[in-house]
Parts: structure tokens; sequence; C-alpha cells
């Protein structure tokens, strides 16, 4: 019994190893030595940690490459091939995506005798590609296949154009004539082409100016409306039907729409008058089948022969449609155009959190860790706070809808916003509550990392503080968190890469699929908390699960996530910077 | 249902305009033009049916063309998230791809003291989707319940669980079908379980997705799959299957003449539903949105999604129905 206790019961096996290694290396110089040693020198846990590393890296950058190269692919112009099917059907459009597969045996038996000797050939395979036609204004379809057995070849014709529209996605076809007041100016491809070239940038900037009108000049005239109307509602509801107030803010009310109303028909003319301009310039297209199209130029946002372009011109259009991308509203049912709301709400609504929980967090830990003594109460918050960062994000989105939402708004809106009511207005979804969900998501990321931060700063450093007369609060002020900032820095960084890649619980507290408002403007009081926003990963998710032209919205949720991921590790980057020169003017407050 | 049928078949006006090698649907020339009115303002806030949701942002994006100051936003995470939102008051339209169920009412006449309105904006045909390849024509609604459903309630002997019990020979025999559904929220999967299984339950095999884009994309990557879904969301990847009421009944398209002709049994309308007390007056922004959605603009982006508009008609009595009648 006690020479079992003797032994070092709790010694590790690979020393014990490393020992029998070297005594049976001294005794026997033969033997299962290989097998030993190799464990002695510790490589078979070198190759299993070496090994675990190279897999991580692997799985990261294999995902990393596919979201690059499939999102930095999406807006590379594609040459525009026709294709003539054996029935002489026509189909022209931008090969999207290519398939080998076994036609069945329905297919192939109706197929002439020579095809069926040509696939049976190639052992059953056939080849197919998907076209993307466009035209669904004429067409109501997006995506032809067209199976080689089934084509009599294709072309690429000179002429073919691609269009992109405001509205009904894609349009492809050639250039027949342009009119200007409905005279037909240039009747060959070539000459449409180049009327086009000439007067398309100054329709699109008249295209612009009225939609500045439209946003800027007829908003301000009804924002001073509503905000009539409102006071109106709001002295009925304070003072009753039959007061003075009420009869004067109703007369207020009427002056100003009677003035509102003239400003209105003025800005309309306006607005008239540049539709009126634009109108006059139309093109004519003839689509591949031979119908023609009428499009107006105002209606197109660009165009571009693809099969004539070389690559500047490649270039230069790619580098234009990454533009729209970053910087325009998105159109079509978020399927087209850009997502500059969407990047806008994720970076504030990133922010907003970032600001509302490192303070909390910070404030938190230092009271965990400097004051509190340490006892099972202290214990069982720390363990509740790491309990935190387990429970499913979705379970914090309930939180905040039940309580952010719907008490804490509901009762802002009874207080403060009475007069709009039943129409909410911070009782429903919104960038302030959004971002205080997350922030309470992130919180024990800040919390646990600002502990590991403060615990690290060493006793000596404090115990020296009081020892020149500092109380406790400023030893923590001058000594302990500036030397704990950069651990601080590393809660934030991680809180923001967490906060910005979430999407579940946003979906319930103010993501929403289409808000082209932004969350701060100019108007006062120029940051709008209670709005609902757009959010990237959102966007992904609606790209890839609602989008009703589902095939174009695909490289989309691509590029979308390629975004994505640039813009958290940017937020990253900066949150990084910081750090070091947090670090090294610590380092030089040294000296 | 019934209620569809009953207002096609008195409306008898089908506007189709089949040109041969175009199958194209337009809209009904006798609806109004919109134009836009002074005095609109406020937030559009709609809150329902993810097989709306396209459609309501267009519908939205075209309004805040006329009306630029008009604040948007869209949810659609299912028709059965509208009611609840209506009541609240969080949205002021609540988009839904079913009529309201009695229990819904009566919550909404508990809160206000009348029913919810609802108005119908457009026509959709809930489609059945195989795989491109699939060489199947069609099933009956019997076939369709065995093989979504375990109780069978329209009359199956066994339940269908391979591609060769449903007609099909050679390699797809023994193929087994994979089942594509919609979440349990949506007024699709409702009214599917409605229409086709005769109110039986799903399957536990039937993969729920989160979006009808997301059936279709299941239904297109995989083989042996058989999804429903909206036809507004059918992509060149997937076919949409023939349907039959009854065993050996004729086999109906999914095309839009069936569409108009009430032929093609899931064919429904898609509801807007406010929060109207009877004999009053809508405000401006709510009554011009109702007047832009069953304006000739309003249903050309109904096609823009790839559903079908309605008729001059049926506007009208829509219209009618909240008071609206200039």
């Amino acid at each position: 019994m006690s020479t079992t206790l003797k032994e070092p019961q709790n010694t590790p096996a690979l020393p014990r190893e490393i020992i029998r290694g070297s005594m049976s290396a001294r005794k026997k110089a033969r033997g299962n030595r290989g097998g030993r040693s190799l464990l002695a020198k510790g490589e078979p846990m070198l190759w299993l940690t070496g090994g675990g590393l190279v897999v991580a890296v692997v799985m990261i950058i294999a995902l990393l490459t596919l979201v690059i190269i499939q999102g930095a692919v999406t807006f590379w112009p594609k040459p525009v091939v026709q294709f003539t099917l054996k029935d002489n059907t026509i189909y022209m459009g931008e090969v999207t995506r290519d398939d080998t597969y076994k036609p069945e045996p329905g297919v192939l038996n109706s197929l002439p005798a020579d095809v069926q000797a040509d696939i049976a050939a190639n052992e059953g395979w056939a080849h197919r590609e998907l076209v993307r036609t466009g035209n669904f204004d004429l067409t109501n379809t997006h995506f032809h296949w067209v199976e080689d057995f089934n084509s009599q070849g294709q072309t690429l014709p000179k002429w073919a154009t691609v269009i992109e529209r405001n509205s009904w996605g894609r349009f492809y076809g050639m250039p027949k004539s342009f009119l200007i007041d409905g005279k037909v100016v240039a009747d060959t491809p070539q000459a449409a082409w180049a009327e086009y070239i000439k007067y398309h940038d100054e329709v699109r900037e008249r295209w612009h100016e009225r939609r500045g009108l439209e946003k800027h000049d007829i908003g301000r005239e009804s924002r001073k409306v509503d905000h009539a109307r409102l006071e109106m509602k709001s002295a009925l509801l304070e003072h009753g039907k039959d007061s003075a107030e009420y009869r004067e803010a109703q007369a207020n009310y009427d002056a100003i729409e009677a003035q509102v109303n003239v400003a209105y028909a003025k800005i309309r003319e306006e607005i008239n008058a540049l539709n009126a301009e634009n109108d006059r310039y139309q093109l004519v297209m003839e689509t591949a089948q031979g119908q023609e199209k009428q499009l107006g130029l105002a209606e197109i946002v660009r165009a571009y022969p693809a099969n004539q372009l070389g690559l500047g011109g490649k270039i230069s259009l790619y580098l234009s449609r990454w533009w729209e991308f970053l910087s325009d509203e998105p159109r079509e049912a978020n399927s087209e155009g850009g997502v500059f709301p969407a990047i806008f709400g994720t970076v504030a609504m990133t922010l907003i959190m970032s600001v509302l929980v490192v303070p909390f967090g910070v404030l938190a830990s230092l009271y965990l860790r400097e004051y509190a003594k340490a006892g099972p109460m202290i214990s069982a918050v720390r363990i509740a706070i790491n309990n935190l960062a387990g429970v499913p994000s979705i379970v914090f989105g309930v939180f905040g809808l039940g309580f952010f939402c719907y008490v804490v708004g509901g009762t802002i809106d009874e207080v403060f916003f009475k007069a709009s009511l039943p129409n909410p207005t911070f009782g429903t979804g919104g960038l302030l509550w959004a971002a205080l969900t997350l922030a309470l998501l992130t919180l024990p990321v800040v919390i646990v990392s600002t502990e590991e931060a403060l615990a690290a700063v060493p006793g000596s450093m404090r115990e020296g503080s009081y020892g020149c007369g500092a109380s406790k609060w400023q030893t923590i002020r001058r000594i302990v968190l500036p030397r704990a900032m950069p651990g601080v820095m590393t809660g934030a960084i991680l809180a923001m890469a967490r906060g910005a890649g979430e999407v579940a619980p946003l979906m319930l507290v103010g993501a929403v699929k289409l808000a082209p408002e932004l969350p701060i403007d100019g108007v006062y009081p120029f940051l709008h908390a209670q709005r609902s926003f757009m959010h990237l990963g959102f966007h992904v998710y609606d790209l890839g699960f609602q989008s009703q032209n589902a095939e174009a919205a695909k490289p989309m949720v691509f590029t979308t996530t390629l975004l994505l991921i640039c813009i958290v590790a940017f937020l990253n980057l900066f949150a990084i910077w910081l750090r070091a020169r947090l670090r090294r003017k610590f380092v030089s407050s040294q000296f | 249902m019934s209620k569809f049928r009953s207002i096609v078949a008195a409306v008898c006006a089908v506007v189709l305009m089949a040109a041969p090698a175009f199958a194209q649907v337009s809209v009904d020339p006798n609806l109004p033009d919109y134009t836009p009115v002074s005095g609109v303002v406020g937030n559009i806030k709609s809150v329902g049916s993810d097989t709306m949701n396209n459609m309501m942002t267009l519908w939205a994006e075209g309004f805040k063309t006329m009306y630029p100051n008009v604040q948007v936003e869209i949810e659609g995470k299912g028709s059965s998230t509208a009611p609840p939102s209506l009541i609240s008051a969080t949205s002021n339209f609540g988009p839904m791809s079913r009529a309201t169920k009695s229990k819904e009412d009566d919550a909404f006449e508990k809160r206000f003291g009348y029913k919810p309105t609802q108005l119908p904006t457009s026509i959709d045909m809930l489609a059945v989707y195989v795989n491109k390849d699939n060489p199947i024509e069609g099933l009956s609604f019997p076939q369709v319940d065995a093989i979504f459903s375990k109780s069978r309630k329209l009359g199956m002997a066994s339940s269908i669980d391979k591609w060769g019990q449903a007609g099909l020979s050679g390699a797809w025999g023994n193929a087994p079908i994979s089942l594509y559904g919609r979440n349990s929220a949506s007024g699709t999967y409702g009214y599917f379980k409605k229409h086709a299984l005769g109110k039986g339950d799903y399957r536990d095999s039937v993969k729920e997705q989160p979006g009808s884009s997301a059936v279709v994309q299941g239904v297109a990557s995989d083989k042996y799959g058989i999804g429903y879904s909206g036809i507004g969301y059918k992509t060149a990847d997937v076919k949409a299957i023939a349907l039959s009421k009854e065993e050996g009944g004729k086999l109906i398209p999914a095309t839009p003449e069936y569409a108009y002709s009430g032929d093609y049994p899931l064919s429904r309308f898609l509801w807007l539903t406010v929060n109207y007390k009877p004999g009053s007056q809508l405000e401006p922004l709510r009554k011009e949105f109702i007047k832009y959605i069953f304006s000739k603009q309003g249903q050309l982006d109904v096609v823009k999604d790839g559903y079908y508009p309605i008729t001059a008609q049926i506007a009208k009595k829509a219209l009618a129905s909240v008071n609206i009648h200039d």
C-alpha cells in the first residue's frame, strides 16, 4: 500500500516515457528504440499540433478563395453568344454556367440516330450551357438551358449589346435606330450606337438631377407638412377638439399645406420638364428573335457592345460596376444596383454597438477584478457571464424585441410620440435597439478579455502606487487602466468581429429587406436611431433565399459576402492599429 | 379556393396575349393610370408574406418614385406574421398569401371591433416543382398527397416514396423522392396543406426551407427533389409540373391561361391585409398606396415579379371595399 503511494502518480506520461526511453537507450542500444524515442522527442505532438494548424489554415484559405474568386468575377463582362437551335429557335445572351450530364432515356430516344450515337460514344454524357437571355418584359424568363446536341451552332454577333436598365433586368439585343423627338436620326447599328454615346451622359445627368429634386426638394416640403400635421394632432390630444390651440394649429396646418402645394407644383413642373427633355431620346433595339423594343435613354443605366470590348473597355466596365455596387441604392427588389445603404447600416450599427459595449464592459470588469472580494458570489457572476457567451444569438434577438422594442420603445412612443401613433416610432425594430441587442451579445467577450488584461498588470505596480499615497481609483485610472488598454482593445476587436457578422438577432430587431433611408442624414436630428436599417449579412440571406431571380442573384451573394468580409477586416485593422498606437504610447511613457 | 373561383367566374375578362413564341402576360388596359397627388407622407411598414416580399418591394420602389419622401420598410417572414403586427400596429400593411383564418379575424376584432379587410392584389399559381431533368409530366392530387403527407387524406392506399411509384421507369424507378417545403409560418405551407393535402399533416422528411426561393434552389440542385412554391420563383433549373384534381383527371399545366380560367387547381389570390374601419376614409398614405397597387403601374410590377395581374373589375371591387371610388 505504502509503496504504491510513493509512486509519483501524477507525473505526466511523457516525462516518464522520456526517463524510461533514455534508460532503456542506455541499457540496450537495440530493440524498439525508434518508436519510443520519437515520442520522447515529442515529434508526434509536433505533427498533431502542426497538422491541426494546417487543416484550419487550409479551410480558411479555401473558403476565402471561393468567396474572392466567385465574388470578384461577378462584374467581369462576358461575351454575348447567339445560339441557333435545331428547331430554329434563337437564344442570345451571356453563358453563365455549364454542366455535363446524362440525358434521360426519354429525351435520348427522341433524338436523331446520329446524335444518339455521339452521346453513346461519349459514355452517355452530354453537355449544356445556361444562357442568361434577359428581356424579361418580352419573354417572362431570365435564363434558358441550351443543350449542345440541340444547337446548330453559336456565333458572336458584332453588335450584340448588353443593356442594364433601371427596371426589368438586363436587355440583350442589337441597336437598330435612334430617335430624337420621334424622328429617326440614325438607322444603322453603328450610327445608333454613336448617337447613344453622344446623348447618354447628359440624359443620365438630367435623370440624376430629377432624382435629387425628388429626394431633397420634395422631401423638404413634405417634412414641413408632416411637422404641421403632427403639431395639429398633438394639440388635439392635449387640448381637445374645441380648444383655441387646436384651431390655431389647424389654421397653421392649412396655411402650410397651401404653401407647400404651390412649392410642389413648382418642383413637379421642373421634374416634368426634365422628364420631357429626356423622353426625346429613344434607342430602338432589336432582339435576336427580331422583336423591336424602344428604350428611353433615361432608363438605361449602362450599355455596352459586349463582343467589341477590348481589355481596357472591360476593365473600365468592371470598375464602374464595382463603383455602382458600392455607392448606389439597390434596384429591382435588391437583385441589382448597389448595396450602399447596407454598407452604411452595417458600419453604423457596429460602431454604435462598440461605443455602447466597451465602456460598459470595462466598468463591469473593473468592479469584478479591482473592487469585489473573491467569493462564491463573484464566482457565480463570472460563471454567469461566461455562460452568456454560449447563449444562442437568436435568444438575444427575442429578448431585444420583447424588452427594447416593445417595452422600452413602446413606452417612449406613449410618452413622446403620441401624435404619430398608431404608427410606431421607437416601438419597433431600429438601429438603436439592434445595436443594444448586439452590445448585450458581445458583452461577455469584452468583460473576459478586459479582466485578463487587468489581471496581467503586476501587483507590484499597484502597491507602488498605493505607497506613494494614491487612492484606489487614482491607481486604477493612472496605473492599471493604461497598462490594460491594449487588452481592452483586443476585447473590442473580438466584439466588433462577432457583432458585424451576426445576422439572426438582427432579423428580429431592425434589419429589413429594403430601407433606403440612411439612419444618419442631413435632416435634424441627424442621427435617426429609431429607423430600420439594411445589413450586409441580412442582404446575403435575402439574396440567397428570397430572391425571385435566384440565378442572377447567386453571384451577388458572393460579392456581398466578399464585401462584408472586407468591412469586418477593415474595422479590425483599424482597431489593431489603434491598439498598436496605445502600446507604443505606453512603452514610451516608461522612460 | 371557392372564393377565388367565384370571383374569377364572375369576372370573365381574360386578359392574355399569347404570341406564339413569347407567352407574355400583360396588364388589363382598362386599369386606371396612377397619377400622384399631393400631401402623401409617412411610413409604409409592411410585415407579412415571404411569397409577396419582392412584390411589396417593387410596389414600394414604384411608389417611392412618385412620393420620394415616403419611408419604406418591408419585412417578409411568412403570412402568419401579418395579422399580429397589424393588431399591435407595428405595421400598416400585411401582405398574405392566404385568406385570414377565423382565429386571426377574432383576435383582430377583439382589439378593434371589426374584422381586417383583405384585398386581392394579384394571382399566383402554387406550382409543384421537380428538377429540370425529371421526365415526369404531371401528378394528381392524391399522388401529391401520398408524396408529401403522412395522413394521406385524399385516399391513396400507400405512401409514395420512390419515383417509380409515381409512374417513372428505368433509372428513376428506384430513386427515392426527396421532399422540399416551406416552414410553418408561411402562408404557402398552410395553403398547400389545405388544398393539396386535404388538411393532412406533412411528412417529417420534408426539408423545411426559410424562403420560396430556397425551395426552388433545393429542387434545382437535387435531381430527385420535389417541392412547392409560388410560380414567380421559377428558374431555368426546375420544371413546374401539371396537376389534376382527381386520380386520372385531366392534367392542367401551370400556365397563365389556366390560372385565369380557374382550372389550375392551385391558383390563388395574393392578398393585402389592412386595418380598415368600415365606412371610414383611409388616410392619404394608405389610400394612395392601395390605389397605386390597383393601377396599371402597380399591376405591371406584378408581371415584373412573375405573378399574374388582376383584371380591372376585380381591382374596382377591391378598391370599393375600402371606400375608394375615384
